[in-house]
Protein backbone atom coordinates (compact mmCIF):
# COMPACT_ATOMS: atom_id res chain seq x y z
CA UNK A 1 0.00 0.00 0.00
CA UNK A 2 1.57 3.37 -0.84
CA UNK A 3 2.04 5.89 1.99
CA UNK A 4 -0.68 8.04 3.83
CA UNK A 5 -1.69 11.62 1.76
CA UNK A 6 -2.04 14.43 4.17
CA UNK A 7 -5.56 14.15 4.04
CA UNK A 8 -5.40 10.55 5.25
CA UNK A 9 -2.97 11.83 8.48
CA UNK A 10 -4.95 14.14 9.33
CA UNK A 11 -7.77 11.19 9.51
CA UNK A 12 -6.17 9.41 11.74
CA UNK A 13 -5.23 11.86 14.23
CA UNK A 14 -8.73 12.96 14.35
CA UNK A 15 -9.53 9.31 14.45
CA UNK A 16 -11.90 9.97 11.09
CA UNK A 17 -9.52 7.08 9.46
CA UNK A 18 -10.34 3.51 7.88
CA UNK A 19 -8.96 0.47 9.20
CA UNK A 20 -6.57 -0.06 6.15
CA UNK A 21 -5.42 3.19 6.84
CA UNK A 22 -4.75 3.07 10.34
CA UNK A 23 -2.90 -0.59 9.65
CA UNK A 24 -0.49 0.84 7.36
CA UNK A 25 0.44 3.50 9.84
CA UNK A 26 1.30 0.85 12.15
CA UNK A 27 4.03 -0.63 9.93
CA UNK A 28 5.08 2.45 8.12
CA UNK A 29 7.55 3.77 10.52
CA UNK A 30 7.57 7.44 7.73
CA UNK A 31 4.14 7.78 8.07
CA UNK A 32 4.03 7.02 11.88
CA UNK A 33 6.27 9.90 11.82
CA UNK A 34 4.16 12.21 9.99
CA UNK A 35 0.78 10.93 12.30
CA UNK A 36 3.13 12.06 15.62
CA UNK A 37 3.82 15.59 14.04
CA UNK A 38 0.40 16.03 13.04
CA UNK A 39 -0.60 14.92 16.70
CA UNK A 40 1.46 17.72 18.01
CA UNK A 41 0.22 20.82 15.51
CA UNK A 42 -3.12 19.63 16.96
CA UNK A 43 -2.75 19.18 20.22
CA UNK A 44 -1.00 22.79 20.20
CA UNK A 45 -3.77 24.11 18.46
CA UNK A 46 -5.94 22.32 21.34
CA UNK A 47 -3.76 24.09 24.11
CA UNK A 48 -4.22 27.77 21.45
CA UNK A 49 -7.92 27.29 21.94
CA UNK A 50 -8.07 26.31 25.85
CA UNK A 51 -5.98 29.57 26.46
CA UNK A 52 -9.28 31.06 25.49
CA UNK A 53 -10.86 30.43 28.97
CA UNK A 54 -14.36 29.85 29.63
CA UNK A 55 -17.43 32.03 29.75
CA UNK A 56 -17.66 34.21 32.72
CA UNK A 57 -19.55 33.24 36.27
CA UNK A 58 -21.67 36.07 36.01
CA UNK A 59 -22.95 34.81 32.13
CA UNK A 60 -24.24 31.56 32.75
CA UNK A 61 -25.78 32.78 35.89
CA UNK A 62 -27.49 34.91 33.36
CA UNK A 63 -28.26 31.98 31.54
CA UNK A 64 -29.72 30.31 33.57
CA UNK A 65 -31.90 33.44 34.87
CA UNK A 66 -33.46 33.17 31.47
CA UNK A 67 -33.81 29.51 31.32
CA UNK A 68 -36.44 30.25 33.87
CA UNK A 69 -37.77 33.95 33.06
CA UNK A 70 -41.38 33.43 33.48
CA UNK A 71 -41.31 35.49 29.92
CA UNK A 72 -39.31 34.42 26.44
CA UNK A 73 -36.00 35.84 26.42
CA UNK A 74 -35.28 36.61 22.92
CA UNK A 75 -31.94 38.59 21.66
CA UNK A 76 -28.21 38.45 22.69
CA UNK A 77 -27.77 41.48 24.73
CA UNK A 78 -31.05 41.87 26.48
CA UNK A 79 -29.56 39.74 29.13
CA UNK A 80 -26.27 42.21 28.98
CA UNK A 81 -26.04 44.02 32.60
CA UNK A 82 -27.99 47.11 32.81
CA UNK A 83 -25.44 50.15 32.42
CA UNK A 84 -25.17 51.46 35.40
CA UNK A 85 -27.18 49.71 37.42
CA UNK A 86 -24.62 48.89 40.17
CA UNK A 87 -21.25 50.25 38.74
CA UNK A 88 -18.52 49.53 41.24
CA UNK A 89 -15.63 50.98 39.66
CA UNK A 90 -11.87 50.88 41.08
CA UNK A 91 -12.68 52.85 43.88
CA UNK A 92 -14.99 50.49 44.64
CA UNK A 93 -14.57 50.91 48.68
CA UNK A 94 -16.93 53.85 48.53
CA UNK A 95 -19.19 51.27 47.10
CA UNK A 96 -17.96 48.82 49.64
CA UNK A 97 -19.08 51.15 52.80
CA UNK A 98 -22.18 51.85 51.00
CA UNK A 99 -23.01 48.07 50.81
CA UNK A 100 -22.03 47.02 54.24
CA UNK A 101 -24.39 49.72 55.60
CA UNK A 102 -27.33 48.44 53.61
CA UNK A 103 -26.12 44.97 55.04
CA UNK A 104 -25.78 46.20 58.48
CA UNK A 105 -29.81 47.37 57.81
CA UNK A 106 -30.50 44.06 56.57
CA UNK A 107 -29.46 41.93 59.61
CA UNK A 108 -31.10 43.65 61.89
CA UNK A 109 -34.13 44.87 60.06
CA UNK A 110 -35.25 42.78 57.37
CA UNK A 111 -34.27 39.15 59.13
CA UNK A 112 -36.85 39.13 62.02
CA UNK A 113 -39.74 38.96 59.14
CA UNK A 114 -38.70 35.21 58.14
CA UNK A 115 -40.15 32.65 59.82
CA UNK A 116 -38.33 29.46 60.77
CA UNK A 117 -36.32 27.65 58.69
CA UNK A 118 -39.02 24.64 57.31
CA UNK A 119 -37.50 21.27 57.91
CA UNK A 120 -36.14 20.38 54.11
CA UNK A 121 -32.93 18.67 54.28
CA UNK A 122 -31.46 21.62 51.91
CA UNK A 123 -32.22 23.46 54.78
CA UNK A 124 -30.28 21.59 57.45
CA UNK A 125 -27.14 21.67 55.05
CA UNK A 126 -27.36 25.53 54.30
CA UNK A 127 -27.87 26.18 58.61
CA UNK A 128 -24.65 23.63 58.82
CA UNK A 129 -23.02 25.97 56.57
CA UNK A 130 -23.88 28.80 58.21
CA UNK A 131 -22.49 27.58 61.23
CA UNK A 132 -19.11 26.86 59.66
CA UNK A 133 -19.28 30.26 58.56
CA UNK A 134 -19.61 31.71 61.50
CA UNK A 135 -17.50 29.59 63.66
CA UNK A 136 -14.21 29.68 62.21
CA UNK A 137 -11.25 30.59 64.40
CA UNK A 138 -7.61 31.37 63.80
CA UNK A 139 -5.97 33.64 60.65
CA UNK A 140 -7.76 32.44 57.49
CA UNK A 141 -6.20 33.16 53.57
CA UNK A 142 -9.01 32.93 51.26
CA UNK A 143 -8.58 33.09 47.32
CA UNK A 144 -12.12 33.95 45.39
CA UNK A 145 -13.36 35.21 42.07
CA UNK A 146 -15.83 37.52 42.15
CA UNK A 147 -18.74 38.57 39.33
CA UNK A 148 -20.50 41.61 40.00
CA UNK A 149 -23.11 42.41 37.61
CA UNK A 150 -22.29 45.30 35.92
CA UNK A 151 -18.82 46.02 37.35
CA UNK A 152 -16.21 47.07 34.86
CA UNK A 153 -13.81 44.73 35.43
CA UNK A 154 -15.45 41.29 36.42
CA UNK A 155 -15.03 39.16 37.07
CA UNK A 156 -11.81 39.93 40.19
CA UNK A 157 -9.93 37.77 42.24
CA UNK A 158 -9.92 38.64 45.94
CA UNK A 159 -7.21 37.33 48.03
CA UNK A 160 -8.35 38.25 51.81
CA UNK A 161 -5.88 37.38 55.19
CA UNK A 162 -8.52 37.77 58.05
CA UNK A 163 -8.08 36.87 61.52
CA UNK A 164 -11.13 34.91 63.10
CA UNK A 165 -10.33 36.55 66.38
CA UNK A 166 -9.90 39.50 65.78
CA UNK A 167 -12.62 40.52 62.79
CA UNK A 168 -10.99 44.09 62.83
CA UNK A 169 -7.74 42.39 61.28
CA UNK A 170 -7.94 41.48 57.80
CA UNK A 171 -6.29 42.35 54.56
CA UNK A 172 -8.23 42.31 51.83
CA UNK A 173 -6.68 42.53 47.40
CA UNK A 174 -8.46 42.43 44.22
CA UNK A 175 -6.76 41.21 40.98
CA UNK A 176 -7.90 41.64 37.35
CA UNK A 177 -7.71 38.59 35.02
CA UNK A 178 -4.55 39.54 34.00
CA UNK A 179 -3.14 39.07 37.55
CA UNK A 180 -2.72 42.66 38.09
CA UNK A 181 -3.66 44.31 41.52
CA UNK A 182 -7.01 46.89 41.55
CA UNK A 183 -7.03 47.64 45.23
CA UNK A 184 -6.28 46.75 48.69
CA UNK A 185 -7.52 47.59 51.92
CA UNK A 186 -5.57 46.28 55.50
CA UNK A 187 -5.95 47.12 58.51
CA UNK A 188 -4.78 45.90 61.85
CA UNK A 189 -6.00 47.22 65.04
CA UNK A 190 -3.23 45.98 67.21
CA UNK A 191 -0.67 48.44 65.77
CA UNK A 192 -3.86 50.68 64.92
CA UNK A 193 -3.22 50.93 61.19
CA UNK A 194 -4.76 50.94 58.31
CA UNK A 195 -3.32 50.75 54.88
CA UNK A 196 -5.47 51.41 50.98
CA UNK A 197 -4.30 50.92 47.80
CA UNK A 198 -5.68 52.32 44.23
CA UNK A 199 -3.88 51.18 41.04
CA UNK A 200 -4.20 54.12 38.64
CA UNK A 201 -2.61 54.08 35.03
CA UNK A 202 -0.23 51.53 36.13
CA UNK A 203 0.79 53.21 39.41
CA UNK A 204 0.31 52.16 42.45
CA UNK A 205 -0.82 54.96 45.24
CA UNK A 206 -0.86 53.60 48.87
CA UNK A 207 -2.16 55.33 51.85
CA UNK A 208 -1.38 54.79 55.20
CA UNK A 209 -2.87 55.76 58.39
CA UNK A 210 -1.82 55.28 61.91
CA UNK A 211 -3.81 55.72 65.85
CA UNK A 212 -7.45 54.57 63.90
CA UNK A 213 -9.95 54.95 66.19
CA UNK A 214 -11.77 51.99 67.69
CA UNK A 215 -14.02 50.25 67.18
CA UNK A 216 -12.99 49.73 63.27
CA UNK A 217 -15.18 48.74 60.69
CA UNK A 218 -14.51 44.93 59.51
CA UNK A 219 -15.41 44.79 55.67
CA UNK A 220 -14.55 40.78 55.75
CA UNK A 221 -17.73 40.46 58.39
CA UNK A 222 -19.93 42.80 56.31
CA UNK A 223 -19.01 40.80 53.05
CA UNK A 224 -19.93 37.57 55.44
CA UNK A 225 -23.02 39.24 57.19
CA UNK A 226 -24.47 39.77 53.76
CA UNK A 227 -23.42 35.94 52.44
CA UNK A 228 -25.39 34.71 56.18
CA UNK A 229 -28.32 36.81 55.54
CA UNK A 230 -29.05 35.29 51.63
CA UNK A 231 -28.77 31.85 53.42
CA UNK A 232 -31.08 32.61 55.54
CA UNK A 233 -32.93 33.96 53.03
CA UNK A 234 -32.71 31.08 50.64
CA UNK A 235 -33.53 28.84 54.10
CA UNK A 236 -36.88 30.73 54.15
CA UNK A 237 -38.25 30.15 50.43
CA UNK A 238 -40.35 27.32 50.18
CA UNK A 239 -39.24 26.31 46.68
CA UNK A 240 -35.07 25.15 47.40
CA UNK A 241 -33.71 22.06 45.14
CA UNK A 242 -31.08 20.25 46.55
CA UNK A 243 -29.07 18.40 44.12
CA UNK A 244 -26.09 15.94 45.36
CA UNK A 245 -23.27 15.70 43.73
CA UNK A 246 -20.59 12.77 44.05
CA UNK A 247 -17.28 13.86 41.95
CA UNK A 248 -13.30 13.01 42.22
CA UNK A 249 -13.00 15.75 44.87
CA UNK A 250 -15.92 14.25 47.26
CA UNK A 251 -19.34 14.92 47.83
CA UNK A 252 -21.14 18.24 47.06
CA UNK A 253 -24.70 20.01 47.69
CA UNK A 254 -25.83 22.32 45.00
CA UNK A 255 -28.80 24.10 46.54
CA UNK A 256 -30.71 26.29 44.02
CA UNK A 257 -33.57 28.73 44.17
CA UNK A 258 -35.06 28.83 41.19
CA UNK A 259 -35.76 32.60 40.11
CA UNK A 260 -38.65 34.68 40.48
CA UNK A 261 -39.51 37.94 39.57
CA UNK A 262 -41.56 39.48 42.53
CA UNK A 263 -43.95 42.23 41.67
CA UNK A 264 -42.84 44.19 44.68
CA UNK A 265 -39.04 43.51 45.71
CA UNK A 266 -38.40 44.11 49.50
CA UNK A 267 -37.27 47.99 49.53
CA UNK A 268 -33.60 46.96 50.92
CA UNK A 269 -32.64 43.13 49.93
CA UNK A 270 -34.23 40.95 48.09
CA UNK A 271 -33.25 37.72 46.69
CA UNK A 272 -35.04 36.77 43.56
CA UNK A 273 -32.87 33.40 42.60
CA UNK A 274 -29.63 32.21 44.28
CA UNK A 275 -27.56 28.80 44.40
CA UNK A 276 -24.73 27.57 46.29
CA UNK A 277 -22.45 24.76 45.92
CA UNK A 278 -21.55 23.39 49.73
CA UNK A 279 -18.69 21.05 50.28
CA UNK A 280 -19.77 17.77 51.67
CA UNK A 281 -16.72 17.42 53.41
CA UNK A 282 -16.94 20.65 56.03
CA UNK A 283 -20.05 22.36 54.53
CA UNK A 284 -17.79 24.99 53.49
CA UNK A 285 -19.46 27.48 50.28
CA UNK A 286 -17.36 27.00 47.35
CA UNK A 287 -19.64 28.61 45.24
CA UNK A 288 -22.15 31.01 45.71
CA UNK A 289 -24.55 33.30 43.08
CA UNK A 290 -27.79 35.83 43.71
CA UNK A 291 -29.61 37.52 42.20
CA UNK A 292 -31.88 40.41 43.27
CA UNK A 293 -32.42 44.19 44.39
CA UNK A 294 -29.92 45.90 46.62
CA UNK A 295 -31.28 49.20 47.82
CA UNK A 296 -33.42 49.54 45.25
CA UNK A 297 -31.05 48.63 42.56
CA UNK A 298 -31.00 45.16 40.31
CA UNK A 299 -27.57 43.18 41.21
CA UNK A 300 -26.38 40.15 40.26
CA UNK A 301 -23.27 38.40 42.11
CA UNK A 302 -20.96 35.51 41.74
CA UNK A 303 -18.14 33.64 44.23
CA UNK A 304 -16.39 31.36 43.91
CA UNK A 305 -13.99 29.75 46.00
CA UNK A 306 -10.19 29.32 44.41
CA UNK A 307 -8.52 28.09 47.75
CA UNK A 308 -8.36 28.08 51.35
CA UNK A 309 -6.03 27.54 54.05
CA UNK A 310 -5.51 28.13 58.11
CA UNK A 311 -1.86 30.02 58.51
CA UNK A 312 -0.62 28.52 61.53
CA UNK A 313 2.56 29.84 63.34
CA UNK A 314 3.66 32.93 63.94
CA UNK A 315 0.72 35.56 62.86
CA UNK A 316 2.03 37.02 59.19
CA UNK A 317 1.83 40.31 58.53
CA UNK A 318 -1.25 42.61 57.36
CA UNK A 319 0.25 45.09 55.76
CA UNK A 320 0.01 45.95 51.93
CA UNK A 321 3.73 45.58 50.82
CA UNK A 322 5.09 48.50 48.97
CA UNK A 323 7.27 48.32 45.78
CA UNK A 324 9.91 50.05 45.01
CA UNK A 325 7.67 52.35 41.84
CA UNK A 326 4.54 52.67 44.28
CA UNK A 327 3.48 56.30 45.76
CA UNK A 328 3.07 56.37 49.69
CA UNK A 329 1.23 58.68 51.29
CA UNK A 330 0.83 59.02 54.86
CA UNK A 331 -2.36 60.11 56.20
CA UNK A 332 -4.62 60.61 59.67
CA UNK A 333 -7.15 58.60 60.38
CA UNK A 334 -10.47 59.42 59.30
CA UNK A 335 -13.91 58.28 60.63
CA UNK A 336 -13.64 55.69 57.55
CA UNK A 337 -11.52 54.52 54.95
CA UNK A 338 -13.20 56.20 51.77
CA UNK A 339 -12.78 59.42 53.30
CA UNK A 340 -9.32 58.76 54.91
CA UNK A 341 -8.33 58.52 51.32
CA UNK A 342 -9.89 61.35 49.60
CA UNK A 343 -8.88 63.54 52.40
CA UNK A 344 -4.96 62.56 51.93
CA UNK A 345 -5.03 62.50 48.36
CA UNK A 346 -6.68 66.44 48.04
CA UNK A 347 -4.25 67.41 50.93
CA UNK A 348 -1.07 66.00 48.34
CA UNK A 349 -2.94 67.80 45.65
CA UNK A 350 -2.48 71.36 47.43
CA UNK A 351 0.81 71.52 47.37
CA UNK A 352 1.29 70.44 44.21
CA UNK A 353 -1.07 73.45 42.88
CA UNK A 354 1.26 75.42 44.83
CA UNK A 355 -0.96 76.73 47.61
CA UNK B 1 -14.03 25.79 35.90
CA UNK B 2 -16.20 22.84 37.39
CA UNK B 3 -19.74 21.78 35.35
CA UNK B 4 -22.02 24.42 37.27
CA UNK B 5 -24.62 21.31 36.61
CA UNK B 6 -23.79 17.97 36.86
CA UNK B 7 -24.53 15.90 33.50
CA UNK B 8 -26.58 13.67 35.05
CA UNK B 9 -28.54 15.79 36.87
CA UNK B 10 -31.43 15.89 34.73
CA UNK B 11 -31.46 12.26 33.00
CA UNK B 12 -34.65 11.85 35.66
CA UNK B 13 -36.72 14.78 33.56
CA UNK B 14 -35.03 14.98 29.88
CA UNK B 15 -38.20 16.34 29.05
CA UNK B 16 -37.91 20.03 31.08
CA UNK B 17 -36.49 22.25 28.28
CA UNK B 18 -35.37 24.42 30.97
CA UNK B 19 -32.74 21.75 32.59
CA UNK B 20 -32.21 20.11 29.15
CA UNK B 21 -30.46 23.54 28.24
CA UNK B 22 -28.54 24.16 31.23
CA UNK B 23 -27.42 20.72 31.13
CA UNK B 24 -26.43 21.38 27.71
CA UNK B 25 -24.12 24.32 28.10
CA UNK B 26 -22.59 22.42 31.23
CA UNK B 27 -21.53 20.48 28.87
CA UNK B 28 -21.00 22.71 25.71
CA UNK B 29 -21.01 25.68 27.10
CA UNK B 30 -17.02 26.26 27.56
CA UNK B 31 -16.13 24.49 24.52
CA UNK B 32 -18.84 26.42 22.27
CA UNK B 33 -17.12 29.43 24.04
CA UNK B 34 -14.17 28.70 22.76
CA UNK B 35 -15.06 27.63 19.04
CA UNK B 36 -16.94 31.15 18.90
CA UNK B 37 -13.80 33.36 20.79
CA UNK B 38 -11.26 31.67 18.31
CA UNK B 39 -13.50 32.42 15.81
CA UNK B 40 -14.53 35.98 15.86
CA UNK B 41 -11.55 37.30 17.71
CA UNK B 42 -13.52 38.84 20.53
CA UNK B 43 -14.64 37.63 23.88
CA UNK B 44 -17.70 39.61 24.58
CA UNK B 45 -19.04 38.78 20.41
CA UNK B 46 -18.13 35.04 21.59
CA UNK B 47 -20.36 35.55 24.62
CA UNK B 48 -23.29 37.17 22.89
CA UNK B 49 -23.49 34.32 20.33
CA UNK B 50 -23.27 31.53 22.91
CA UNK B 51 -26.07 33.38 24.70
CA UNK B 52 -28.14 33.80 21.78
CA UNK B 53 -27.42 29.70 20.98
CA UNK B 54 -28.32 28.40 24.41
CA UNK B 55 -32.07 30.85 24.11
CA UNK B 56 -32.26 29.70 20.65
CA UNK B 57 -31.86 25.76 21.75
CA UNK B 58 -34.53 26.99 24.63
CA UNK B 59 -37.14 27.82 22.55
CA UNK B 60 -35.86 24.70 20.24
CA UNK B 61 -36.78 22.33 23.05
CA UNK B 62 -39.71 24.13 24.07
CA UNK B 63 -41.26 23.91 20.74
CA UNK B 64 -40.48 19.70 20.37
CA UNK B 65 -37.67 20.45 18.01
CA UNK B 66 -35.48 17.17 17.51
CA UNK B 67 -33.21 15.93 20.45
CA UNK B 68 -30.96 14.14 18.05
CA UNK B 69 -27.60 15.90 18.02
CA UNK B 70 -28.09 18.50 20.25
CA UNK B 71 -24.14 19.24 19.94
CA UNK B 72 -24.22 19.50 16.39
CA UNK B 73 -27.10 21.86 15.98
CA UNK B 74 -25.43 24.14 18.74
CA UNK B 75 -22.49 24.54 16.57
CA UNK B 76 -24.53 25.16 13.99
CA UNK B 77 -26.38 27.57 15.59
CA UNK B 78 -23.06 29.18 16.27
CA UNK B 79 -20.73 29.07 13.57
CA UNK B 80 -23.84 30.51 11.80
CA UNK B 81 -23.74 33.38 13.79
CA UNK B 82 -19.98 33.69 13.97
CA UNK B 83 -20.13 34.24 9.94
CA UNK B 84 -23.31 36.49 10.26
CA UNK B 85 -21.15 38.60 12.75
CA UNK B 86 -17.46 38.81 11.00
CA UNK B 87 -20.08 39.47 7.56
CA UNK B 88 -21.43 42.47 9.63
CA UNK B 89 -18.14 43.63 10.94
CA UNK B 90 -16.68 43.24 7.05
CA UNK B 91 -19.54 45.28 5.77
CA UNK B 92 -19.62 48.20 8.64
CA UNK B 93 -16.52 48.44 10.44
CA UNK B 94 -13.03 47.05 7.83
CA UNK B 95 -10.17 45.97 9.64
CA UNK B 96 -7.54 48.97 9.99
CA UNK B 97 -4.48 48.39 11.77
CA UNK B 98 -4.71 51.61 13.13
CA UNK B 99 -8.24 51.73 14.20
CA UNK B 100 -7.80 48.25 15.84
CA UNK B 101 -8.38 48.93 19.62
CA UNK B 102 -9.19 45.45 20.84
CA UNK B 103 -6.63 45.10 23.96
CA UNK B 104 -4.08 42.63 23.91
CA UNK B 105 -3.63 39.56 25.40
CA UNK B 106 -1.73 39.65 29.05
CA UNK B 107 1.99 38.78 28.39
CA UNK B 108 2.84 35.66 27.31
CA UNK B 109 5.08 33.04 28.96
CA UNK B 110 5.21 30.85 26.05
CA UNK B 111 6.37 33.36 22.98
CA UNK B 112 5.60 29.81 21.15
CA UNK B 113 1.99 30.42 21.83
CA UNK B 114 2.26 34.21 21.02
CA UNK B 115 3.46 33.32 17.27
CA UNK B 116 1.12 30.09 17.12
CA UNK B 117 -1.77 32.60 17.71
CA UNK B 118 -0.92 35.34 15.28
CA UNK B 119 -0.81 32.42 12.74
CA UNK B 120 -4.08 31.15 13.31
CA UNK B 121 -5.31 35.29 13.27
CA UNK B 122 -4.43 35.57 9.75
CA UNK B 123 -5.73 32.92 8.69
CA UNK B 124 -9.15 32.84 6.67
CA UNK B 125 -12.64 32.58 8.13
CA UNK B 126 -12.88 28.92 6.42
CA UNK B 127 -9.38 27.48 7.89
CA UNK B 128 -10.27 29.50 11.34
CA UNK B 129 -13.74 27.28 11.40
CA UNK B 130 -12.99 24.31 10.42
CA UNK B 131 -9.59 24.21 12.77
CA UNK B 132 -11.68 25.63 15.60
CA UNK B 133 -14.41 23.01 15.29
CA UNK B 134 -12.07 20.57 15.31
CA UNK B 135 -10.28 21.59 18.39
CA UNK B 136 -13.46 21.69 20.41
CA UNK B 137 -13.85 17.86 19.56
CA UNK B 138 -16.46 17.66 17.02
CA UNK B 139 -16.62 14.83 14.11
CA UNK B 140 -16.16 15.41 10.66
CA UNK B 141 -20.15 14.62 10.35
CA UNK B 142 -20.81 17.68 13.25
CA UNK B 143 -18.20 19.41 11.64
CA UNK B 144 -19.85 19.28 8.07
CA UNK B 145 -23.31 20.36 9.20
CA UNK B 146 -22.14 23.46 11.49
CA UNK B 147 -19.68 24.68 8.42
CA UNK B 148 -22.02 24.17 5.47
CA UNK B 149 -20.01 21.49 3.49
CA UNK B 150 -20.18 18.28 2.64
CA UNK B 151 -18.70 15.75 5.45
CA UNK B 152 -16.42 14.51 2.18
CA UNK B 153 -14.28 17.60 1.75
CA UNK B 154 -13.67 18.33 5.66
CA UNK B 155 -10.84 15.87 6.06
CA UNK B 156 -9.17 17.54 3.00
CA UNK B 157 -9.92 21.14 3.55
CA UNK B 158 -9.21 20.82 7.43
CA UNK B 159 -5.50 19.28 6.19
CA UNK B 160 -4.84 22.21 4.22
CA UNK B 161 -6.20 24.41 6.94
CA UNK B 162 -3.88 22.88 9.65
CA UNK B 163 -1.25 23.37 6.94
CA UNK B 164 -1.78 26.47 6.64
CA UNK B 165 -1.60 27.96 10.13
CA UNK B 166 1.72 25.70 10.39
CA UNK B 167 3.54 27.32 7.75
CA UNK B 168 2.31 31.00 9.14
CA UNK B 169 3.54 29.62 12.64
CA UNK B 170 7.04 28.88 11.37
CA UNK B 171 7.27 31.79 8.96
CA UNK B 172 6.53 33.94 12.70
CA UNK B 173 10.35 31.67 13.87
CA UNK B 174 12.54 32.65 11.07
Amino acid sequence: MACLTDVEIQAIVDGEASEERRGHEVTCERCRARVDERRRDMSAIGALMEGHGHPSPAFAMRLRQAAHAPHVVRGSTVLRPLAGSLRWGRAGWVSAIATAAAIALVVFAILPRFGAPTTLSANEILGRSLQTLSSAKGVELLEYEVAVGGMSHSPVVIRQLIDRDNPGRYRIASYGPDGEIHTAISQDPLTQRRAQLVRVDGVNYIVRVGAIPGPVLSLPQMAQALVETSISMMQAKSDQQLTVEDGPEGRRYVIDVPPVTPANPATTLDIFGARAVISGQDFRILQFDATGMLLKQPFSVSVKLRTHEFIGGPAPSFEIETGPEDVVLEGAAGDDPATELLTTILRELRPARGK
Amino acid sequence: MKALYAPDATRENPLDPQTETLRLYAEHGTPLFRFCRSVTGQTDDAEDIVQEAFLKLLHHLQSGGDRSNLKSWLFTVAANACRDRMRWRVRWMPWRAELDTRTVDPVEHYPDRARARDAFRVLAPRDRLLISLRAQGLSYREMAAAAGIREQSVGRLLARAVDRWKKGFESWLV
